[in-house]
């Protein structure tokens, strides 16, 4: 005997109230909602990853002015002291990425955009 | 007649007609299984539409079994949340008290019914029954639903039934 048998008087009382329970009504409630949720998603999602892509696109013309002048104390470097080579790059890509807010401002979009799409992406 | 598998693999990719159809296949169980927990309607209604806001957020998470089994794990983490929110502390034991709900006058007058019957049970004993004797869960599917030990839940069970039994005898319902 399952173990569901000993109670099957009380399951079918249940279940008489359970179907008296209107389904469409509260169908088209849930899924009014998960049409609500999906635009949502899809809004802030769009708007983030927009707004990352114009803040990128506004950095594009300095990220190309700190590369230029990153070369010339490369090649100096290359060419005076070669052991010293990677100790000079090393300060120099930092002191780039340090000290332009460009690199913060990339970053920060980009966590935005990974938040926005861990917290309304389906599992 | 579609699968509950089969309709949640077509929900998983995105089809929401599909997800429909789960809604309308298991919201009595769900919605009778929120009320009773919750000890009202409204706020069991409530319930029942955050879990199937979150079962569509997470129905690539379900990996087969039975469908309704899955469902009602998600209700019961919702009912336990809703719970925490309404700052309500009740201990699952065998200690637990009985729990009162806030009746008005005109439902105090009514008879005792089935859902006022399951209501003079401890709480434990009401989850395990609405778990089991409701909702159509197996002892083992309650008890990994819960977290609570096989033994307690089975106990709970047969006590709650037997109780609910005497209620609605005296009751003249049954």
């Amino acid at each position: 005997m399952r173990e569901q048998d000993a109670y099957k008087d009380l399951s079918d009382l249940f279940r008489v109230e359970d179907n008296t329970l209107a389904a469409e009504p509260f169908t088209r409630q849930v899924m009014g909602r998960v049409r609500q949720q999906k635009l949502m998603r899809r809004a802030v999602v769009g708007g983030l990853g927009l707004i990352g892509a114009g803040i990128a696109a506004m950095q594009l013309p300095q990220l190309f002015a700190e590369w230029a002048g990153l070369e010339k104390p490369l090649a100096d470097a290359l060419a005076t002291a070669p052991t010293e080579l990677s100790t000079a790059a090393i300060s120099q890509i930092n002191a780039a990425a340090t000290g332009n807010p460009m690199w913060i401002a990339i970053a920060a979009g980009a966590a935005f955009c990974v938040f926005a799409v861990s917290a309304f992406e389906r599992a | 007649m579609r699968s509950d598998p089969d309709l949640a693999q077509a929900a998983a990719r995105g089809n929401e007609a599909a997800f429909a159809e789960l809604v309308r296949r298991h919201q009595g169980k769900v919605r009778g299984m929120a009320r009773r927990l919750a000890g009202s309607d409204a706020p069991g209604d409530d319930i029942a539409q955050v879990t199937f806001l979150t079962a569509w957020q997470k129905i690539s998470t379900y990996a087969g079994g039975t469908f309704s089994s899955w469902i009602c794990a998600i209700c019961w983490r919702e009912f336990l949340q809703w719970r925490r929110r309404q700052k309500i502390e009740i201990e699952f034991d065998e200690t637990a008290q009985i729990i009162p709900f806030d009746r008005s006058a005109d439902q105090s007058e009514m008879r005792i019914d089935l859902t006022r019957a399951l209501e003079t049970l401890s709480e434990a004993q009401r989850v395990c029954v609405v778990l089991c004797a409701a909702t159509g869960l197996t002892h083992q599917e309650a008890a990994d639903v819960t977290g609570w030990p096989l033994g307690t839940v089975k106990s709970h069970v047969l006590r709650g039934v037997a109780l609910l039994r005497t209620r609605l005898e005296n009751a003249n319902v049954a």
